[in-house]
């Protein structure tokens, strides 16, 4: 077992740490409070306050980085004080201050660190940068309670499975090319609808009224899957809806009357590529010999995703964790969260001029230290 | 396991006394003593004389046309690799006895044997005997084992077949230390490069994941291997391949990560 106290202060009661999330189009501020001790059943973290601003774009367009991090720089003073204000803390309680080094979209990120690294001067705070990542991973084992699972991590910019060992996160299989979410959301922009809340989402309701399974290619090469070949099939076939390509006979029958409908294609792509992400999930479970699935990120919300996820794991006896969109989607306080993790076993935060962000930082880069 | 399925599986092969050997991810392995077109007063219940039965259950998460397509495919699929490379010499495979496409299910050569735990002689579980321990981790036994396997591949490529799925799980070891390439399921016929580099490139990280203390030097092992069994001409294919893997592997480490 790791000690997670070495650099507990004689007096002190507690951890707290405050988070700052915006690798893509979400800004999200969290505080986080951890006691002395494991992180058990009886010794949770104390979730203090997690509040987040999504820049959303008009249907039809995704969001530029210039943008987000305009979007990010606005909110961010408002977003940090409501947060501090909700949460009830004193500044001098502040352990540390948890940014999110990367990956993301360089802009954003850039706007994020600025921001964090101006509240430490001001509050003479240490800064500790957290691979997003990582923090979807031990975030969801927090709230879960799930001990040693395989990880599934799906959102707009990632896919990956994972499972831990020998003090990493090692990834066992992932995309060879887009990720899920930027998949559905290219899609979405395809069929011009919504992105609010999330382009996502609106696939999800329109596809639980898809009744014809439309037959998509099916990628998966090992534990690695690829997906810009389906997106390109499933764009020509919406396009060819949308412009009365009779001549195409997937889409319209003999007598010119369409055979499928929006919703049958976005029933269709969910579950095509959901059930490429299962059978990889299922892959590593089986080299791994895991029980436990956690699901982590952005289109770990789906509930379609969950339902066909746990059909998988009950079928091999086994156990599956997920969160709701307060953790799935990004958020400031895995941030905190596994920033607070980092600080426990470092007692110290960078070097200022460290204090940088990168575009890319892998999962398997992270040394994790607080786990053994 | 779920018992359902198991049923489900009896009920496709009845009157054979079946064991279970192991669940994979997509399919579950039964062992048996019986033959399926000898009559069952031939079988005997010696040890030597066993049988795989790999069984593709429905898989009830997933749209029943996808999973009926998916299961067909790849039992078809994977029975004519198997018959393909009875042809071929060179490369290990188990023997091909019978199929049934429609339920999934195949019959093949038993191979393998009981690690000193009780474990199938995989490469995975023959190497995580020594994880831990260098001084067996990277002996002489081991790296002759690892280049075995990679000449194996090297043989499955050179014959213009891809395995699809290549992990230190899908290798058995046979008693005389011979290695054998198993599950073909997401196997293909291709001359291209890249799906031979996109094979090499799953290899590596699933060693990089499954054996992370050593992942350097097995790697290098099997890739030593896999380069040895190309001579004279095929050297300059060789070259095209090693070229294709490092732009694969570069795709794969510097693609973007967003979100």
């Amino acid at each position: 077992m790791v000690d997670l106290d070495r650099y507990l202060k004689p007096d002190q009661k507690y951890y707290t740490a405050i988070g700052l999330e915006g690798s893509a189009n979400k800004l999200a501020v969290g505080i986080i409070r951890h006691f002395p001790g494991q992180l058990s059943e009886s010794n949770r973290a104390e979730v203090l306050s997690n509040i987040r601003d999504t820049y959303i774009t008009p249907p039809g367009e995704g969001f530029l980085p210039r943008d987000t991090a305009r979007h990010h720089r606005n909110w961010v003073v408002r977003l940090i004080k409501r947060s501090i204000l909700e949460s009830k803390i004193d500044i001098d309680e502040l352990d540390c201050i948890c940014f999110t080094k990367g990956p993301g979209m360089g802009a954003p990120l850039q706007s994020v660190v600025i921001a964090a690294r101006t509240l430490s001067q001001l509050w003479n705070v240490p800064l500790i940068g957290v691979n997003h990542c990582i923090g979807h991973i031990e975030m969801g084992r927090e709230i879960t309670g799930a001990d040693n699972p395989v990880v599934l991590y799906v959102s707009g910019g990632n896919t990956q499975v994972i499972a831990y060992s020998e003090q990493r996160y090692r990834i066992f299989g992932e995309t060879l090319d887009i990720a899920i979410g930027n998949c559905l959301d290219r899609f979405a922009r395809t069929l011009k609808i919504p992105n609010d809340p999330s382009p996502g989402y609106n696939i999800e309701q329109l596809a639980k009224k898809g009744k014809n399974y439309v037959e998509l290619p099916y990628t998966v090469k090992g534990m690695d899957m690829s997906m810009s070949g389906i997106l390109a099939y499933i764009d020509n076939l919406a396009n060819d809806l949308f412009n009365n390509k009779k001549n195409n006979k997937i889409v319209f029958n003999e007598d010119g009357s369409p055979k499928i409908t929006v919703e049958d294609l976005c029933f269709s792509l969910q579950e095509t590529l959901f059930a490429m992400l299962v059978e990889i999930t299922e892959r590593a479970m089986a080299h791994v010999g895991s029980q436990q699935v956690l699901i982590v990120g952005g289109v770990g919300c789906n509930e379609r995703l969950q339902e066909m996820m746990k059909i998988m794991v009950l079928d091999r006896k086994g156990y599956i964790f997920a969160t709701d969109e307060r953790f799935c989607i990004d958020n400031g306080i895995m941030i905190a969260h596994a920033g607070l993790l980092e600080y426990r076993m470092l007692g110290e935060g960078f070097d200022l001029k460290d204090t940088v962000c990168t575009q890319r930082f892998r999962t398997d880069e992270v040394h994790v230290k607080w786990r053994d | 396991m779920s018992d359902t399925i198991i049923e489900n599986a009896k009920s496709h092969l009845r009157n054979i006394q079946v064991t279970v050997v192991s669940q994979g991810a997509e399919a579950i392995i039964f062992q048996t003593t019986q033959h399926p077109y000898l009559p069952s007063s031939i079988s005997t219940s010696s040890e030597s004389l066993k049988f795989i039965i790999k069984y593709r259950p429905p898989k009830t998460y997933r749209h029943r046309t996808l999973d009926q397509q998916l299961t067909k495919h790849r039992t078809i699929s994977e029975a004519r690799i198997l018959q393909k490379l009875t042809n071929i010499a060179e490369v290990n495979a188990p023997s091909l006895i019978a199929i049934d496409s429609r339920n999934g299910i195949l019959w093949m050569e038993h191979i393998g044997y009981e690690l000193a735990n009780k474990d199938i002689s995989s490469l995975k579980n023959w190497l995580w005997q020594f994880n831990h321990d260098e001084s067996k981790a990277l002996t002489n036994e081991v790296q002759d084992t690892l280049r075995a396997v990679g000449r194996q591949i090297g043989e499955l490529h050179k014959n213009d077949l891809v395995h699809g799925d290549l992990t230190s799980s899908n290798i058995i070891l046979s008693e005389n230390s011979k290695a054998f390439l198993i599950d073909f399921g997401l196997s293909s016929q291709s001359t291209l490069n890249e799906d031979k580099a996109v094979d090499l490139y799953v290899l590596e990280r699933a060693i990089l994941s499954t054996h992370p203390l050593y992942s350097y030097e097995y790697n290098k092992w099997l890739l030593e291997g896999y380069s040895s069994v190309f001579s004279g001409k095929q050297e300059t294919k060789l070259k095209e391949i090693l070229r294709r893997y490092e732009d694969v592997r570069l795709r794969g480490r510097k693609r973007s990560m967003l979100g």
